[in-house]
Protein backbone atom coordinates (compact mmCIF):
# COMPACT_ATOMS: atom_id res chain seq x y z
CA UNK A 1 0.00 0.00 0.00
CA UNK A 2 1.40 3.41 -0.74
CA UNK A 3 1.54 6.09 1.88
CA UNK A 4 -1.24 8.23 0.42
CA UNK A 5 -3.64 5.25 0.37
CA UNK A 6 -2.70 4.50 3.94
CA UNK A 7 -3.46 8.06 5.00
CA UNK A 8 -6.82 7.94 3.26
CA UNK A 9 -7.80 4.69 4.93
CA UNK A 10 -6.65 5.94 8.34
CA UNK A 11 -8.66 9.15 7.98
CA UNK A 12 -11.85 7.39 6.99
CA UNK A 13 -12.94 6.64 10.48
CA UNK A 14 -11.69 9.30 12.87
CA UNK A 15 -13.43 8.77 16.15
CA UNK A 16 -13.16 11.58 18.68
CA UNK A 17 -10.72 10.97 21.51
CA UNK A 18 -11.87 12.59 24.76
CA UNK A 19 -9.43 14.68 26.77
CA UNK A 20 -9.07 12.14 29.54
CA UNK A 21 -8.87 9.17 27.19
CA UNK A 22 -5.63 7.87 28.66
CA UNK A 23 -6.89 7.87 32.24
CA UNK A 24 -10.16 6.28 31.20
CA UNK A 25 -8.42 3.57 29.25
CA UNK A 26 -6.20 2.67 32.21
CA UNK A 27 -9.13 2.85 34.60
CA UNK A 28 -11.18 0.54 32.42
CA UNK A 29 -8.39 -2.04 32.14
CA UNK A 30 -7.76 -1.86 35.86
CA UNK A 31 -11.43 -2.15 36.79
CA UNK A 32 -12.08 -5.09 34.46
CA UNK A 33 -9.15 -6.97 35.90
CA UNK A 34 -10.21 -6.09 39.44
CA UNK A 35 -13.69 -7.48 38.84
CA UNK A 36 -12.20 -10.81 37.73
CA UNK A 37 -9.88 -10.84 40.75
CA UNK A 38 -12.77 -10.08 43.05
CA UNK A 39 -14.81 -12.90 41.52
CA UNK A 40 -11.85 -15.27 42.06
CA UNK A 41 -11.51 -14.23 45.71
CA UNK A 42 -15.23 -14.58 46.32
CA UNK A 43 -15.61 -17.94 44.58
CA UNK A 44 -12.34 -19.76 45.34
CA UNK A 45 -11.08 -18.28 48.61
CA UNK A 46 -14.27 -16.93 50.12
CA UNK A 47 -14.85 -13.57 51.74
CA UNK A 48 -13.92 -13.70 55.41
CA UNK A 49 -17.13 -14.32 57.37
CA UNK A 50 -16.33 -11.66 59.97
CA UNK A 51 -15.71 -8.95 57.37
CA UNK A 52 -18.42 -6.78 58.85
CA UNK A 53 -16.86 -6.79 62.29
CA UNK A 54 -13.35 -6.51 60.86
CA UNK A 55 -14.34 -3.31 59.09
CA UNK A 56 -14.81 -1.73 62.49
CA UNK A 57 -11.28 -2.68 63.53
CA UNK A 58 -7.92 -1.00 63.00
CA UNK A 59 -5.97 -3.75 61.28
CA UNK A 60 -8.37 -4.11 58.37
CA UNK A 61 -8.08 -0.42 57.50
CA UNK A 62 -4.34 -0.46 58.08
CA UNK A 63 -3.98 -3.19 55.47
CA UNK A 64 -6.37 -1.56 53.10
CA UNK A 65 -4.84 1.87 53.27
CA UNK A 66 -1.37 0.40 52.86
CA UNK A 67 -2.17 -1.61 49.74
CA UNK A 68 -4.53 0.95 48.21
CA UNK A 69 -2.04 3.80 48.59
CA UNK A 70 0.62 1.70 46.85
CA UNK A 71 -1.95 0.94 44.18
CA UNK A 72 -2.86 4.59 43.64
CA UNK A 73 0.79 5.65 43.41
CA UNK A 74 1.59 2.87 40.98
CA UNK A 75 -1.37 3.76 38.76
CA UNK A 76 -0.07 7.33 38.47
CA UNK A 77 3.28 5.95 37.32
CA UNK A 78 1.52 3.64 34.85
CA UNK A 79 -0.32 6.64 33.39
CA UNK A 80 2.99 8.47 32.96
CA UNK A 81 4.60 5.50 31.25
CA UNK A 82 1.69 5.15 28.85
CA UNK A 83 2.96 8.25 27.06
CA UNK A 84 6.03 8.05 24.83
CA UNK A 85 7.78 10.83 26.77
CA UNK A 86 7.27 9.83 30.40
CA UNK A 87 9.95 12.10 31.84
CA UNK A 88 11.72 11.28 35.10
CA UNK A 89 9.87 9.06 37.57
CA UNK A 90 11.29 10.46 40.77
CA UNK A 91 7.80 10.64 42.27
CA UNK A 92 7.91 6.86 42.72
CA UNK A 93 9.89 7.46 45.92
CA UNK A 94 6.61 8.62 47.46
CA UNK A 95 5.65 4.93 47.55
CA UNK A 96 8.16 4.62 50.35
CA UNK A 97 5.88 6.65 52.64
CA UNK A 98 3.22 3.96 53.20
CA UNK A 99 5.99 1.38 53.65
CA UNK A 100 7.68 3.50 56.32
CA UNK A 101 4.39 4.24 58.08
CA UNK A 102 3.53 0.56 58.19
CA UNK A 103 7.01 -0.24 59.47
CA UNK A 104 6.43 2.32 62.22
CA UNK A 105 3.19 0.60 63.22
CA UNK A 106 5.03 -2.73 63.11
CA UNK A 107 7.70 -1.51 65.49
CA UNK A 108 4.98 -0.26 67.83
CA UNK A 109 3.33 -3.69 67.70
CA UNK A 110 6.57 -5.47 68.48
CA UNK A 111 7.16 -3.17 71.41
CA UNK A 112 3.89 -4.12 73.07
CA UNK A 113 4.11 -7.85 72.29
CA UNK A 114 6.23 -10.24 74.36
CA UNK A 115 9.14 -11.39 72.25
CA UNK A 116 8.16 -15.07 72.45
CA UNK A 117 5.09 -14.22 70.36
CA UNK A 118 6.98 -12.31 67.69
CA UNK A 119 7.51 -15.24 65.37
CA UNK A 120 3.86 -16.28 65.48
CA UNK A 121 2.81 -12.70 64.81
CA UNK A 122 5.20 -12.38 61.90
CA UNK A 123 4.26 -15.67 60.23
CA UNK A 124 0.55 -15.55 61.02
CA UNK A 125 -1.37 -18.55 59.70
CA UNK A 126 -0.93 -17.89 56.01
CA UNK A 127 2.62 -16.66 55.34
CA UNK A 128 3.32 -19.57 53.02
CA UNK A 129 0.44 -18.82 50.67
CA UNK A 130 -0.08 -15.07 51.03
CA UNK A 131 2.62 -13.82 48.58
CA UNK A 132 1.69 -16.43 46.00
CA UNK A 133 -2.00 -15.65 46.24
CA UNK A 134 -1.28 -11.95 45.78
CA UNK A 135 0.89 -12.74 42.74
CA UNK A 136 -1.78 -15.00 41.22
CA UNK A 137 -4.60 -12.55 41.90
CA UNK A 138 -2.54 -9.80 40.26
CA UNK A 139 -2.64 -11.59 36.91
CA UNK A 140 -6.15 -10.56 35.78
CA UNK A 141 -5.41 -6.94 36.66
CA UNK A 142 -2.09 -7.06 34.84
CA UNK A 143 -3.84 -8.47 31.78
CA UNK A 144 -6.37 -5.64 32.02
CA UNK A 145 -3.53 -3.12 32.03
CA UNK A 146 -1.91 -4.84 29.04
CA UNK A 147 -5.18 -4.23 27.22
CA UNK A 148 -5.03 -0.55 28.25
CA UNK A 149 -1.52 -0.23 26.86
CA UNK A 150 -2.61 -1.42 23.44
CA UNK A 151 -3.85 2.10 22.67
CA UNK A 152 -1.01 3.81 24.49
CA UNK A 153 2.58 4.33 23.45
CA UNK A 154 5.00 3.14 26.14
CA UNK A 155 8.64 3.55 25.15
CA UNK A 156 10.24 2.34 28.38
CA UNK A 157 8.81 -1.14 28.33
CA UNK A 158 10.61 -2.61 31.33
CA UNK A 159 9.59 0.30 33.56
CA UNK A 160 6.05 0.17 32.16
CA UNK A 161 5.88 -3.58 32.83
CA UNK A 162 7.24 -3.19 36.35
CA UNK A 163 4.86 -0.40 37.36
CA UNK A 164 1.90 -2.20 35.76
CA UNK A 165 2.91 -5.28 37.79
CA UNK A 166 3.23 -3.12 40.90
CA UNK A 167 -0.21 -1.61 40.36
CA UNK A 168 -1.72 -5.03 39.66
CA UNK A 169 -0.07 -6.52 42.76
CA UNK A 170 -1.12 -3.68 45.04
CA UNK A 171 -4.74 -3.75 43.88
CA UNK A 172 -4.81 -7.56 44.03
CA UNK A 173 -3.58 -7.31 47.64
CA UNK A 174 -6.30 -4.74 48.36
CA UNK A 175 -8.92 -7.17 47.11
CA UNK A 176 -7.26 -10.08 48.90
CA UNK A 177 -7.84 -8.18 52.17
CA UNK A 178 -11.50 -9.22 51.83
CA UNK A 179 -10.41 -12.80 52.45
CA UNK A 180 -7.26 -12.55 54.53
CA UNK A 181 -7.74 -12.80 58.33
CA UNK A 182 -4.25 -11.66 59.32
CA UNK A 183 -4.02 -8.69 61.66
CA UNK A 184 -0.38 -7.79 62.31
CA UNK A 185 1.49 -4.97 60.61
CA UNK A 186 4.74 -6.89 60.27
CA UNK A 187 2.85 -9.72 58.56
CA UNK A 188 1.47 -7.29 55.99
CA UNK A 189 4.76 -5.48 55.66
CA UNK A 190 6.56 -8.71 54.84
CA UNK A 191 4.23 -11.06 53.04
CA UNK A 192 1.87 -8.67 51.30
CA UNK A 193 4.79 -6.56 50.16
CA UNK A 194 6.60 -9.67 48.97
CA UNK A 195 3.61 -10.62 46.82
CA UNK A 196 3.39 -7.10 45.41
CA UNK A 197 7.12 -6.99 44.67
CA UNK A 198 6.90 -10.41 42.98
CA UNK A 199 4.13 -9.03 40.76
CA UNK A 200 6.24 -5.97 39.91
CA UNK A 201 9.23 -8.20 39.12
CA UNK A 202 7.13 -10.47 36.93
CA UNK A 203 5.84 -7.37 35.12
CA UNK A 204 9.39 -6.15 34.54
CA UNK A 205 10.32 -9.55 33.08
CA UNK A 206 7.38 -9.90 30.70
CA UNK A 207 6.84 -6.18 29.96
CA UNK A 208 9.36 -5.79 27.13
CA UNK A 209 7.89 -8.83 25.41
CA UNK A 210 4.19 -8.23 25.92
CA UNK A 211 4.03 -4.46 25.63
CA UNK A 212 6.00 -4.20 22.41
CA UNK A 213 4.24 -2.42 19.59
CA UNK B 1 7.37 22.66 2.94
CA UNK B 2 7.89 22.83 6.69
CA UNK B 3 4.73 23.06 8.73
CA UNK B 4 4.93 24.80 12.08
CA UNK B 5 4.57 23.08 15.43
CA UNK B 6 1.53 25.25 16.13
CA UNK B 7 -0.17 24.12 12.91
CA UNK B 8 0.59 20.44 13.57
CA UNK B 9 -0.76 20.76 17.08
CA UNK B 10 -3.93 22.44 15.86
CA UNK B 11 -4.54 19.65 13.35
CA UNK B 12 -3.82 17.05 16.01
CA UNK B 13 -6.27 18.62 18.45
CA UNK B 14 -8.96 18.92 15.78
CA UNK B 15 -8.34 15.31 14.77
CA UNK B 16 -8.73 14.25 18.41
CA UNK B 17 -12.06 16.04 18.42
CA UNK B 18 -13.12 13.89 15.47
CA UNK B 19 -12.28 16.12 12.50
CA UNK B 20 -11.26 13.68 9.74
CA UNK B 21 -10.07 16.41 7.38
CA UNK B 22 -7.67 17.85 9.95
CA UNK B 23 -6.49 14.35 10.81
CA UNK B 24 -5.68 13.62 7.16
CA UNK B 25 -3.91 16.98 6.83
CA UNK B 26 -1.84 16.13 9.91
CA UNK B 27 -0.81 12.71 8.61
CA UNK B 28 0.09 14.19 5.21
CA UNK B 29 2.20 16.90 6.82
CA UNK B 30 4.03 14.29 8.89
CA UNK B 31 5.19 12.31 5.86
CA UNK B 32 8.05 14.63 4.82
CA UNK B 33 9.11 15.17 8.46
CA UNK B 34 9.26 11.44 9.10
CA UNK B 35 10.96 10.67 5.80
CA UNK B 36 13.70 13.16 6.65
CA UNK B 37 13.97 11.77 10.18
CA UNK B 38 14.42 8.17 9.03
CA UNK B 39 16.42 8.88 5.90
CA UNK B 40 19.16 10.51 7.91
CA UNK B 41 19.35 7.53 10.20
CA UNK B 42 19.03 4.68 7.69
CA UNK B 43 21.17 5.77 4.84
CA UNK B 44 20.39 4.03 1.57
CA UNK B 45 17.49 1.86 2.74
CA UNK B 46 14.57 3.62 1.06
CA UNK B 47 12.14 0.71 1.40
CA UNK B 48 12.82 0.59 5.10
CA UNK B 49 12.31 4.33 5.35
CA UNK B 50 8.89 4.12 3.71
CA UNK B 51 7.93 1.12 5.91
CA UNK B 52 8.92 3.05 8.99
CA UNK B 53 7.04 6.16 7.87
CA UNK B 54 3.89 4.07 7.40
CA UNK B 55 4.36 2.24 10.70
CA UNK B 56 4.73 5.56 12.46
CA UNK B 57 1.63 7.01 10.80
CA UNK B 58 -0.34 3.97 11.94
CA UNK B 59 1.02 4.39 15.48
CA UNK B 60 0.18 8.11 15.47
CA UNK B 61 -3.34 7.15 14.45
CA UNK B 62 -4.01 4.18 16.73
CA UNK B 63 -2.15 5.47 19.79
CA UNK B 64 -3.26 9.07 19.68
CA UNK B 65 -4.89 8.66 23.10
CA UNK B 66 -1.34 8.82 24.48
CA UNK B 67 -0.93 12.43 23.33
CA UNK B 68 -1.30 15.05 26.04
CA UNK B 69 -2.95 18.13 24.52
CA UNK B 70 -1.03 20.41 26.85
CA UNK B 71 2.39 19.29 25.61
CA UNK B 72 4.36 19.94 22.40
CA UNK B 73 3.24 17.78 19.50
CA UNK B 74 6.62 17.25 17.86
CA UNK B 75 8.20 15.90 21.06
CA UNK B 76 5.45 13.27 21.15
CA UNK B 77 5.84 12.52 17.45
CA UNK B 78 9.61 12.09 17.54
CA UNK B 79 9.44 9.93 20.67
CA UNK B 80 7.14 7.60 18.75
CA UNK B 81 9.33 7.78 15.65
CA UNK B 82 12.42 6.94 17.67
CA UNK B 83 10.72 4.00 19.37
CA UNK B 84 9.55 2.64 16.00
CA UNK B 85 13.10 2.87 14.69
CA UNK B 86 14.63 1.08 17.65
CA UNK B 87 11.98 -1.61 17.33
CA UNK B 88 12.77 -1.86 13.63
CA UNK B 89 16.45 -2.47 14.39
CA UNK B 90 15.54 -5.01 17.04
CA UNK B 91 13.20 -6.85 14.73
CA UNK B 92 15.87 -7.18 12.09
CA UNK B 93 18.44 -8.01 14.73
CA UNK B 94 20.43 -5.25 13.20
CA UNK B 95 23.56 -4.04 14.87
CA UNK B 96 25.19 -0.71 14.26
CA UNK B 97 28.93 -0.75 13.50
CA UNK B 98 30.83 1.24 16.08
CA UNK B 99 32.16 3.71 13.48
CA UNK B 100 28.59 4.72 12.63
CA UNK B 101 27.63 5.45 16.19
CA UNK B 102 29.29 8.81 16.08
CA UNK B 103 27.38 9.72 12.94
CA UNK B 104 24.11 8.62 14.53
CA UNK B 105 24.86 10.62 17.64
CA UNK B 106 25.49 13.80 15.68
CA UNK B 107 22.26 13.23 13.77
CA UNK B 108 20.49 12.98 17.11
CA UNK B 109 20.48 16.79 17.12
CA UNK B 110 18.12 16.61 14.15
CA UNK B 111 14.97 17.00 16.18
CA UNK B 112 16.23 20.18 17.80
CA UNK B 113 17.36 21.41 14.41
CA UNK B 114 13.93 20.66 12.98
CA UNK B 115 12.26 22.55 15.81
CA UNK B 116 14.64 25.48 15.39
CA UNK B 117 13.83 25.39 11.69
CA UNK B 118 10.15 25.71 12.52
CA UNK B 119 10.80 28.69 14.76
CA UNK B 120 12.85 30.37 12.05
CA UNK B 121 10.12 29.70 9.50
CA UNK B 122 7.52 31.14 11.82
CA UNK B 123 9.56 34.28 12.41
CA UNK B 124 10.42 34.79 8.77
CA UNK B 125 6.79 34.39 7.80
CA UNK B 126 6.11 37.69 9.53
CA UNK B 127 8.43 39.63 7.21
CA UNK B 128 7.89 40.75 3.66
CA UNK B 129 8.77 37.98 1.17
CA UNK B 130 11.75 39.95 -0.11
CA UNK B 131 13.25 40.46 3.34
CA UNK B 132 12.57 36.85 4.35
CA UNK B 133 14.23 35.57 1.23
CA UNK B 134 17.27 37.82 1.64
CA UNK B 135 17.79 36.66 5.22
CA UNK B 136 17.27 33.02 4.33
CA UNK B 137 19.74 33.17 1.44
CA UNK B 138 22.50 35.01 3.23
CA UNK B 139 22.17 33.91 6.85
CA UNK B 140 20.74 30.39 6.62
CA UNK B 141 21.77 28.98 3.24
CA UNK B 142 25.11 30.78 3.47
CA UNK B 143 25.14 32.54 0.09
CA UNK B 144 27.24 35.65 -0.45
CA UNK B 145 25.51 38.98 -1.00
CA UNK B 146 26.40 38.81 -4.71
CA UNK B 147 25.03 35.25 -5.07
CA UNK B 148 21.84 36.15 -3.24
CA UNK B 149 21.41 39.24 -5.44
CA UNK B 150 21.79 37.32 -8.68
CA UNK B 151 19.53 34.50 -7.45
CA UNK B 152 16.76 36.92 -6.51
CA UNK B 153 17.48 39.06 -9.55
CA UNK B 154 17.82 42.28 -7.55
CA UNK B 155 20.69 44.64 -6.80
CA UNK B 156 23.31 43.89 -4.14
CA UNK B 157 22.49 46.98 -2.12
CA UNK B 158 18.86 45.93 -2.22
CA UNK B 159 19.83 42.61 -0.63
CA UNK B 160 21.87 44.37 2.04
CA UNK B 161 19.06 46.76 2.88
CA UNK B 162 16.49 43.94 2.98
CA UNK B 163 18.66 41.89 5.33
CA UNK B 164 19.31 44.86 7.56
CA UNK B 165 15.68 45.94 7.80
CA UNK B 166 14.47 42.37 8.12
CA UNK B 167 16.82 41.55 11.01
CA UNK B 168 15.87 44.78 12.74
CA UNK B 169 12.18 43.91 12.44
CA UNK B 170 12.85 40.40 13.77
CA UNK B 171 14.82 41.73 16.72
CA UNK B 172 12.00 44.09 17.58
CA UNK B 173 9.47 41.27 17.29
CA UNK B 174 11.45 38.85 19.48
CA UNK B 175 11.89 41.52 22.12
CA UNK B 176 8.15 42.12 21.99
CA UNK B 177 7.45 38.38 22.40
CA UNK B 178 9.70 38.12 25.41
CA UNK B 179 8.71 41.20 27.29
Amino acid sequence: MNTEQLIQSLSQNVRPVPRRALGRRIGLGLASGAIVTMALVASLLGIRPDLHQAMHGFSFWMKWIYTASLGIGAVFAVARLGRPTPGPLRGLWLLGIPVLLLAGIGIGELAVTPSRDWLAMWLGVSWKVCPWLVLTLAMPIFIGLLWSFRRLAPTRLRAAGATAGLAAGAWAATIYCLHCPEVSAIFVLTWYSLGIVLAAGAGAVVGPRLMRW
Amino acid sequence: MQVSEAQLKTWMTEGLDGDAVAHAALLRALVPLLRAFYRRRLRGADDDVEDLVQDTLIAVHTRRASYDRGRPFTAWLYAIARYRMIDHFRRRKMTVPIEDVEAILTIEGFEDAANAQMDVDRLLAGLSPKQARAIRDTHIDGLSIAEAASRADIGESDVKVSVHRGLKALAARIKGEWS
